[in-house]
């Protein structure tokens, strides 16, 4: 049961402190992974040693992951009435079932499985991974991810509304010494000559500085085009600045975890196409003691938002009260989630 | 004969100057009216983005310098 239930349902709560969080996976919106810790070079017995004398750079991971660590800080909007059960049913097999009761949209019942397979790569990485769930109105969100060898990963998303198809993907990341390369193709249709290509790379200069690159190619009949951005990670002791640099925008953050109970999250995004740009501020505090996670920020859109988790341990459920006002639009939104299993 | 010129006149008599041009001091006073207009100027994106790095620069500082509390320290004893 170890293996199904550290998997989490979609949509699931923020992952306690200590597990890894999914590396350099793309999500649908609105849907979830299970956490999957990164792939983890090969090294001989006796090899080995030579090798990190000789190669003492690490991986710098995902290209994905550059500003998570970041992102994770922030709390997340819901609005309405959620209620999530999850239940695992064998080893390998879980389900769960979401109700979500909403004011602004529609409300919805979900269905989703997840399949961890027996290939096991490392302490708590077993692949294949098959996780997907559909919504009453039969909308599709599906991933497939499979260890092909011991340094490529590759995964297969669709994403369906109702019948139609509109978002399928798949690709392949390979993890060197110390660098990382993806590859990615999004929505290819050979019939129509459309796609999205993505290409990413990101290497380690220093044990510290990780830099990298990222290459978007679109195309469709009678039109294509490509951007390029550049990305620049320096990790620190205990903080981590991150860099984006490219024709669309530029994303800046910057992470600082000042304790065990306290981390902080500052943002900045500025889009040249929509000629925008904003910062926000975030932070987390876990209280273990009290099985307590709080989330706050506020951003220069006069938007102040926060979330509350609670385990009611020793039930298997968990609380979550969520609140974000607009300020500039006089707008109030609030969410009440329970968890079970 | 002539009507005598107020003080305030003769005061802006002597900033216009005998051939109009501006004194040194009303160019800074435009400076500071441009400079004031482009600060409240909530739709220019070069203003916006001054103002959105400024802020980002004092949360970076705010994240390093006063973060430094210990939330599960007892409480001291008075």
């Amino acid at each position: 049961m170890g293996s199904v239930l550290a998997a989490s349902s979609p949509n699931p709560p923020p992952p306690a402190p200590g597990t890894a969080a999914a590396p350099g996976l793309t999500v649908p919106p609105g849907f979830g992974m299970p956490p999957v810790s990164p792939v983890i070079p090969p090294t001989g017995a006796t090899s080995g040693q030579q090798q990190e004398a000789e190669n003492p750079l690490p991986n710098p991971g995902a290209f994905d992951e550059c500003h998570r660590k970041c992102k994770e800080v922030f709390p997340m909007q819901m609005e309405g009435v959620r209620m999530v059960v999850n239940k695992g049913i064998s080893n390998h097999f879980q389900v769960n079932h979401t109700v979500l009761l909403s004011t602004s949209g529609d409300s919805s019942y979900r269905f989703g499985s997840t399949y961890v397979g027996s290939k096991q790569t490392g302490p708590a990485e077993f692949f294949p991974v098959m996780v997907g769930d559909m919504d009453n109105s039969g909308s599709l969100n599906a991933q497939i991810i499979h260890q092909i060898s011991s340094r490529i990963r590759s995964k297969l998303a669709f994403q369906t509304q109702q019948h139609k198809f509109v978002n399928w993907q798949g690709d392949a990341e390979f993890r060197g010494e110390d660098f990382t390369a993806t590859i990615t193709f999004g929505n290819p249709d050979v019939l129509v000559g459309s796609g999205i290509v993505v290409t990413h790379y990101l290497q380690s200069i220093t044990p510290a500085l990780a830099l990298g690159g990222e290459l978007v190619y679109h195309r469709r009949p009678g039109e294509e085009g490509s951007v390029m951005s550049l990305v620049g990670r320096y990790t620190g002791s205990n903080y981590i600045a991150t860099l984006t640099l490219g024709s669309a925008g530029a994303h800046a953050s910057y992470y600082h975890k000042a304790n065990d109970q306290l981390q902080l999250g500052v943002e900045f995004e500025a889009s040249s196409r929509m000629q925008d740009t904003s910062v926000s501020f975030g932070y987390q505090l876990d209280v273990p003691k009290a099985n307590l996670q709080f989330k706050g920020s506020v951003d220069s859109n006069w938007i102040v938002g926060a979330t509350l988790e609670k385990k009611l341990l020793p039930l298997p459920l968990s609380l979550v009260l969520c609140s974000f006002l607009n300020h500039r639009k006089n707008k109030f939104q609030c969410g009440f989630g329970v968890t079970i299993g | 004969m002539f009507p005598s010129l107020s003080s305030r006149h003769r005061t802006l008599a002597k900033m216009s100057g005998a051939n109009g041009k501006k004194g040194p001091s009303s160019g800074v006073m435009d400076w500071i009216s441009s400079a004031c207009r482009f600060a409240t100027d909530r739709n220019d994106f070069r203003r916006n983005l001054l103002v959105n790095l400024g802020l980002f620069a004092a949360g970076v500082w705010v994240a390093r310098n006063l973060s430094d509390f210990d939330l599960m320290s007892p409480q001291p004893v008075t």
